[in-house]
C-alpha cells in the first residue's frame, strides 16, 4: 500500500526541488485555506486574490527557512493567510475607500440553473446565501472562530494560536457565535428546506 | 465456574482509542450536541476554490520556480 507522505517530508522534497510535492500540499489543503478567507472576505475576487497570494507566500517563507516543523503545517498557512486578511483591512481603513460590503452573488447567472431541478437549485442557493450572510452579521472574533472550526476543521488549540488568544477565548467566542446564530436564525426565520 | 476474564469487557488499550479528527476541547463542551441545528445549516455551504483558480495558483507557483 503506498504510504501518504505527510506535510513535511512534501516540504522537504519541494525544497530539493521536487515541484509537484508543493502541488499536491495545494490539492490537500486548499479547501481550508479557501473557505477560511472566503466567508471572513465577501468580495470573491479579492477572496481568490488573497488565496493565492496565501500559497505564494507559503513558498516564500518555506523557500528562505522559516517553517520549522511543529506537526502543525496547515495552522502555520492559515496564520499567514489571517496575517494577509488583516493586512488588507489595514490597508483599506488607511485608504478608507473600499467597502466589504459590495459582494453579492448572481442567483440567476448560473447554466446549472437550466437543470429540470431548477427550482430545488434556486432555494439551495438562497440558503446558502442566508448562511453565508448569517456568518457575515457575526462579530469578526466570533466569525473567525466559527469559520477555523467549522470549515477549516482546526483545533480551538490551533485558533487560540492563530488568533492571539487563549483557548477558553476561543472556546467562548464559539458559543457567543453559535447562540447568536441560532438567534438570528430565529429572527430571520431560516430553516432548512432541503436536505 | 467460568476462568475470570472471559466474560468482562475487553480491555481497550490506550492505542485502540480513537482520537483522530476529534478536538478534546469541543468534546468537552459539546457544541455538536447543544447546536446540531446550528451546525447543520452551516454544513449548507461548502466553499471549495473553483478549479480554474487552483489550475491558475499552481501555474503561478511552477513560473515562481
Amino acid at each position: 500500500m503506498k504510504k501518504t507522505m505527510s506535510d513535511y517530508e512534501l516540504i522537504e522534497k519541494f525544497v530539493k526541488g521536487e515541484q509537484s510535492c508543493f502541488e499536491e500540499l495545494i490539492r490537500r489543503h486548499k479547501n481550508k485555506v479557501f473557505a477560511y478567507i472566503s466567508l471572513y472576505i465577501r468580495d470573491q475576487a479579492l477572496a481568490e486574490d488573497l488565496f493565492q497570494d496565501t500559497f505564494l507566500k507559503v513558498i516564500q517563507s518555506v523557500k528562505s527557512g522559516k517553517y520549522y516543523d511543529n506537526g502543525k503545517f496547515i495552522s502555520w498557512v492559515m496564520r499567514i493567510a489571517h496575517n494577509l486578511i488583516i493586512d488588507h483591512f489595514r490597508r483599506v481603513k488607511q485608504l478608507n475607500t473600499v467597502s466589504n460590503d459590495d459582494y453579492e452573488s448572481d442567483l440567476f447567472n448560473s447554466r446549472k440553473l437550466a437543470d429540470a431541478n431548477v427550482e430545488d437549485q434556486l432555494i439551495k442557493r438562497q440558503i446558502q446565501k442566508d448562511i453565508r450572510k448569517l456568518i457575515s452579521e457575526l462579530p469578526d472574533d466570533q466569525r473567525e472562530v466559527v469559520i477555523l472550526r467549522h470549515y477549516s476543521g482546526l483545533s480551538f488549540k490551533e485558533i487560540a494560536d492563530i488568533t492571539d488568544v487563549s483557548i477558553n477565548t476561543a472556546l467562548g467566542r464559539m458559543r457567543y457565535a453559535l447562540i447568536n446564530m441560532r438567534k438570528m436564525m430565529e429572527a430571520k426565520k431560516i430553516s432548512l428546506t432541503i436536505n | 465456574m467460568k476462568p475470570m476474564g472471559l466474560s468482562s469487557t475487553p480491555f481497550l488499550s490506550y492505542h485502540e482509542i480513537q482520537v483522530e479528527n476529534i478536538d478534546i476541547y469541543d468534546d468537552a463542551w459539546g457544541f455538536y450536541q447543544e447546536f446540531s441545528d446550528v451546525m447543520k445549516l452551516l454544513d449548507q455551504v461548502k466553499p471549495v476554490p473553483k478549479k480554474r483558480l487552483t489550475k491558475r495558483l499552481i501555474e503561478r507557483v511552477r513560473q515562481q520556480n
